[in-house]
């Protein structure tokens, strides 16, 4: 499991926030990108943008 | 407009996708012929349940995933040529790792996703990127592909597909951000 004292930036919450949209992450990085999560409000907003992309996209044409 | 004329115009979007995505012009002219076929046949079975355009757009998808299947990898010279190009992404964030400009909330993105100018930013902003970049996203978003195979079929390294698609997202969230939602709501 993730070391409870490491933490990651935004800049390391982004990729995370990308890679978990393409590939499962490993429990401790998923740890890590929960524990930034609740604390960062603008990456949860990164969060819905990117998955607001991937909405759009699809919707282009099924 | 009759359905066979509102077909036709749709062409050149389908073209302009549909070389996104093959290499060979010859081959994107090849599936958006084989679109514009399939759909004028099935024109009098449509029955308007959705736009004409996201209809066809949906059989181009199709016929480019059934050529992707018939010629088992079809890339590309240039994906490795410009992901090798390093492109840095240090502007997009301050000292500490922190956006440099903080992210807008987008509010519901369903009312934005309604109104069809928000494609054309879309596919503006996607114009931008660097053209692996704006294929491989379209590869994973649109065509739906897992990365595993995506990897395959462009005879690159996990590591680097994911590298790509996360800067392909945070460009496009950034370009989508500035011409569409700051315009909308900011006044300055």
């Amino acid at each position: 499991m993730a070391d409870p004292d490491e933490s990651i930036d935004c800049r390391r919450a982004h990729e995370l926030l990308s890679r978990q949209m393409d590939a499962p992450l490993t429990p401790a990085e998923w740890a890590l990108l929960r524990a930034h999560l609740v604390i960062c409000d603008l990456c949860v907003l990164v969060q819905r943008q990117f998955q607001a992309l991937r909405a759009a996209v699809r919707k282009f044409g099924a | 407009m009759r359905i066979e004329v509102q077909i036709a115009e749709l062409r050149p979007m389908l073209l302009k996708i549909a070389r996104m995505q093959l290499r060979e012009p010859a081959w994107a002219e090849d599936v958006v012929s084989e679109t514009l076929i399939a759909a004028l046949e099935g024109a009098t079975a449509f029955e308007g349940r959705s736009q004409v355009r996201t209809w066809v757009v949906g059989i181009l998808k199709n016929k480019i995933l059934d050529h992707f299947r018939r010629s088992r990898r079809y890339v590309s010279v240039d994906a490795q040529a410009d992901s090798a190009q390093v492109e840095s992404l240090d502007e997009l964030y301050d000292d500490t790792g922190h956006k440099a400009n903080a992210p807008l909330d987008w509010g519901d993105p369903e009312a934005a996703l309604s109104q069809s100018q928000f494609f054309e930013i879309l596919q503006q902003c996607m114009d931008k990127l660097p053209r692996s970049q704006a294929r491989i996203f379209m590869m994973r978003e649109w065509l739906e592909l897992e990365t595993g195979e995506i990897c395959d079929q462009l005879a690159i390294t996990s590591a680097n597909c994911f590298v790509m698609l996360h800067r392909a997202r945070l460009r496009l969230r950034e370009c989508v951000e500035i011409n569409w939602f700051q315009t909308g709501s900011a006044s300055g």
